[in-house]
């Protein structure tokens, strides 16, 4: 471990004063031990927070960003803190904007929006649309804690955006202070808001081109009639067929997620949703729609099921059935500790066609390595999750986790697939932008960049690799490594 | 600072951060310092770390309620309040973070004659107006005096338990103890009282949660030695019982194990015998009741189904849709921390609003208080339960 020594904030820096000057004292936070635990997210790195500001207001966090920007620091936007490739891991000593006191929502009903802060939990704002009818649709696994902020940062995905799409498809219009403390609207309720469509560049940017204080997310109505079915298969190949049988029979289902045998059972174990532990594979399908469509399609769902090999197909018989089924999926992630306690995985997605291709590579690179390795996925759009798990008290077993996690990544990118579905990019995967994007590709990117923040203000070292500007030296991994340990970053 | 915790538990939390919104501290500040994992990295860099258990740390800790939210919604099952505990622990032995009279505090509730008399003359004062209750936390009336509980007979071969009566309850919700036994008479089931020479009072919850565990250690021991014999120890409060059943942990003796095997809370009970309870002799009361499920009940004893099962042919039950956040009281936390305890109350009220309830029922002693405090109707289940059957008539 490295760490580079870094000058402590001391309540009468002048950054401190003139912070708590515009939120107010009790929100601008110094502390030694609460810097600590600002230094991570749920991802497996570490960095320096310098200042953390809870801002309540859009003109607070402009006031913030402001005497950021005067003191040469850099800034980075937190949310809940629960992404999984280090977007929210200080780099830089930065004064770190925590959005979770920002939690107002204003419902617009006539422009079915809501206008929420970027602190809004995103299961909460679900919770608070159901008496009205409807919901925010992407739903990642951390939809019980993860903020909306972060979820148009990172542009998140979820089990239902099969149907309803990432939530970029969600995001009508964005209050935003960009990287020169100044206030922006990008897109609008309109229906073909004015100029180019910036609203679409920020979803996604990791907060590397500002700020969001206000979010308009579109509402979408709860549907009259929802099934889910649990299909058991003993051969994963069987289940990766099913899933493309079912979108060959015209059927596009709101979710359909596959589950390897390893983590049903570590899910099981603290679920207990009645998952078929010795099952090879089961998937997890959801249909949603008026009733007797939703009866047509899951008399075809099943029939497809059983024509390719599932041994069971059990169709949830309430709500409660139907939610604890879920409650399975979503908690995947952190059932995994029950096996190690470490854990560490790509969110690669790759031509569904290929699915059973890259699967069974994964499963091989694993094995090399001596991994255990647990697949859970967004199998409908080809969005992978394996699941490195490990106890990184081992010794060297890091660097075996961080080898095969590289070659699943080119695996991915060889069967034609992309780098990230949903977790974004963020410290984790920047060396490995360069395996699929070319020069001038990630050119274009660092001007967008630059255009928004060309002194690298916000979120600096995410996403674009140094060397992503045409004539920065290429020499990506070395360079990007010597300038995380300059930067204070533990991996 | 080392702290007396088993690192594996450490080990066993990935920072997912799903435990966030189920914790009542993270809900009122969004501050990771005031959250589960936010405690967790902080009890790893002064356990591991060799950061200073300072004042701030003390604060991480001395602001959690102990509700244990955190470990139902975790998926990964980490012990949050096993590693709180020993955080606390740790800091009672090698800080100022418990001072002498606190721990005469916890201490007195070992002598329950003490604590009756205490209360006797705190109620005194309360009728003399000298004593400002709504701002201590307290009831606005304690009782004066309490009708003397008698044990209940049965012919032979009826099911024969004990009823825990504990220390501040029994001082001051001694009611709902004799609705417990009234409830029990009817149901045909011998109940025997721990003797007042050997009862020991508190069980040791209090001084548990506060780190103190020698002096809880003493008083779930004596505790134990109160119910001899095999039979079943029921408890109506649900932050006894979650201790009561956790006594084989805390002492680690075969005895104690065998003792924590005979605890059950007084609705897991009922539950399982709904077969002895005569039908309601009126008409079904057309108002509405909230059940809110003390912490202790539902995140650490995971009993809280058995209360709906129990008052259910009787009463219009609501549930409150906020997945059983903690209301604050939180044992001696109301006291300890107002201002944060306050501000969970309120989401709480909020809860109970939107549900359109009349009254509240509540299992444990320190929740009823707490909400009572702000204005609302609360019942103990077992209250509602004997009046519904007709046997708290005058």
């Amino acid at each position: 471990m490295t760490r580079t020594t870094a000058v402590e904030p001391r309540l009468n820096d002048a950054l401190v004063i003139e912070l708590a000057a515009c939120l107010s004292a009790d929100r601008v936070h110094t502390d030694h031990l609460e810097r600590a635990l600002y230094g991570r997210d749920a991802s497996l790195m570490r960095g320096d927070a310098g200042v953390v500001c809870f801002p309540r207001t859009t003109a607070e966090v402009q006031a913030a960003v402001r005497v950021a920007l005067r003191h040469g620091r850099a800034i980075v936007p937190r949310g809940s803190g629960t992404g999984l490739a280090g977007g929210a891991v200080p780099v830089q000593q930065p004064v770190l904007i925590v959005t979770t006191k920002m939690v107002d929502v204003e419902v617009d009903l006539a422009n079915r929006v809501a206008w929420v802060q970027p602190g809004v939990i995103n299961l909460d704002l679900t919770r608070q649309l159901r008496p009205l009818g409807f919901h925010f649709a992407p739903d990642p696994s951390s939809q019980q804690s993860c903020s909306l902020g972060g979820n148009v940062a990172n542009n998140s995905g979820g089990p239902h955006c099969l149907a309803y799409g990432v939530t970029s498809a969600h995001i009508v219009a964005i209050e935003v202070v960009l990287p020169d403390g100044e206030l922006a609207m990008l897109g609008g309720l309109g229906a073909d808001p004015d100029g180019y469509d910036l609203r679409g560049a920020f979803v996604g940017s990791e907060g590397c081109l500002g700020i969001a204080t206000r979010i308009a997310v579109r509402l979408t109505p709860n549907p009259p009639a929802v099934n889910t079915l649990l299909a058991d298969f003993v051969e994963p190949a069987h289940a990766a067929a099913a899933v493309s049988a079912i979108i060959a029979a015209g059927v596009v289902p709101a979710a359909i997620e596959m589950m390897d045998q390893r983590i049903t059972q570590a899910v099981e174990a603290f679920v207990g949703a009645g998952y078929p532990t010795d099952a090879g594979a089961i998937l997890l399908v959801e249909v949603d729609g008026l009733p007797s469509g939703v009866a047509a399609e899951t008399a075809i769902i099943e029939q497809v099921c059983r024509e390719q090999g599932a041994r069971s197909v059990r169709i949830a018989a309430d709500e409660a059935e139907r939610m604890l089924l879920w409650k399975g999926r979503k908690t995947a992630f952190g059932a995994v500790a029950r096996v190690k306690p470490n854990y560490y995985l790509h969110d690669t997605v790759v031509p569904r066609t290929k699915l059973l291709d890259v699967l069974q590579q994964v499963y091989a690179i694993a094995e090399r390595h001596e991994l255990i390795v647990m697949n859970v996925f967004h199998a409908g759009d080809g969005n992978l999750h394996p699941l490195l798990v490990f106890d990184a008290a081992e010794p060297g077993i890091l660097e075996r986790v961080h080898a095969a996690g590289e070659q699943i990544v080119r695996a991915s990118l060889e069967a034609g697939g992309v780098l990230s579905g949903e977790h974004g990019i963020g410290l984790e995967k920047q060396s490995f932008m360069a395996w699929q994007f070319t020069q001038p590709d990630l050119d274009a990117q660092a001007r967008l960049r630059d255009a928004f923040d060309p002194h690298a203000r916000f979120n600096p070292g995410k996403v674009l690799p140094a060397g992503s500007r045409c004539g920065d030296l290429a020499h990506l991994d070395a360079q990007h490594r010597d300038r995380l340990l300059a930067d204070g970053v533990w991996v | 600072m080392k702290l007396p915790l088993v690192e594996q538990d450490l080990a066993s939390c990935v920072s997912c951060g799903l435990c966030l919104p189920h914790c009542p501290t993270f809900r009122v500040t969004g501050e990771e310092r005031y959250s589960p994992r936010g405690r967790i990295e902080a009890i790893r860099q002064v356990h591991i770390g060799n950061e200073p258990a300072d004042a701030s740390f003390i604060d991480m800790m001395d602001s959690c309620v102990q509700c244990r939210g955190c470990e139902t919604a975790c998926p990964s099952a980490v012990p949050f309040g096993r590693l709180m505990e020993a955080a606390r622990q740790g800091l009672a032995e090698h800080t100022r973070y418990q001072p002498w009279y606190r721990r005469v505090g916890y201490r007195t509730l070992s002598h329950h004659r003490l604590v009756l008399v205490g209360s006797r003359l705190i109620a005194l004062a309360q009728r003399l107006h000298l004593v400002p209750s709504r701002r201590l936390g307290l009831p606005d009336r304690l009782p004066l005096r309490a009708t003397a509980l008698r044990a209940v007979l049965a012919p032979a071969g009826a099911p024969r338990v004990w009823l825990h009566t504990g220390c501040v309850m029994d001082a001051w919700q001694r009611d709902v103890h004799s609705a417990a036994l009234a409830v029990l008479r009817v149901m045909g089931v011998a109940v025997s009282l721990p003797k007042r020479t050997r009862a020991a009072g508190c069980c040791g919850a209090l001084a548990n949660h506060g780190g103190l565990v020698g002096i809880a250690r003493e008083q779930a021991a004596a505790t134990m030695r109160s119910f001899p014999g095999e039979d079943i120890v029921l408890v109506d409060s649900a932050g006894c019982g979650a201790q009561l059943k956790d006594v084989g942990h805390l002492l680690d003796t075969d005895d104690a194990r065998r003792f924590s095997a005979r605890v059950m809370d007084i609705h897991e009970w009922l539950a399982e015998h709904l077969d002895r309870l005569p039908p309601a002799p009126g008409p079904r009361p057309a108002h509405s009741v909230a059940v809110q499920d003390p912490c202790h009940l539902r995140h650490v004893q995971r009993a809280h189904l058995p209360v709906r099962r129990v008052l259910a042919p009787y009463l219009n039950l609501v549930e409150l849709d906020d997945d059983g956040l903690c209301c604050g009281a939180g044992g001696a936390y109301s006291l300890l921390q107002p201002e944060l305890a306050g501000q969970i109350r309120n989401r709480k009220l909020e809860a109970i609003s939107h549900c359109g309830a009349a009254m509240v029922a509540s299992a444990n002693p320190g929740c009823s208080m707490h909400l009572a405090a702000a204005g609302l109707v609360v019942r103990h289940p077992v209250q509602l339960l004997a009046e519904a059957l007709g046997l708290l008539d005058g």
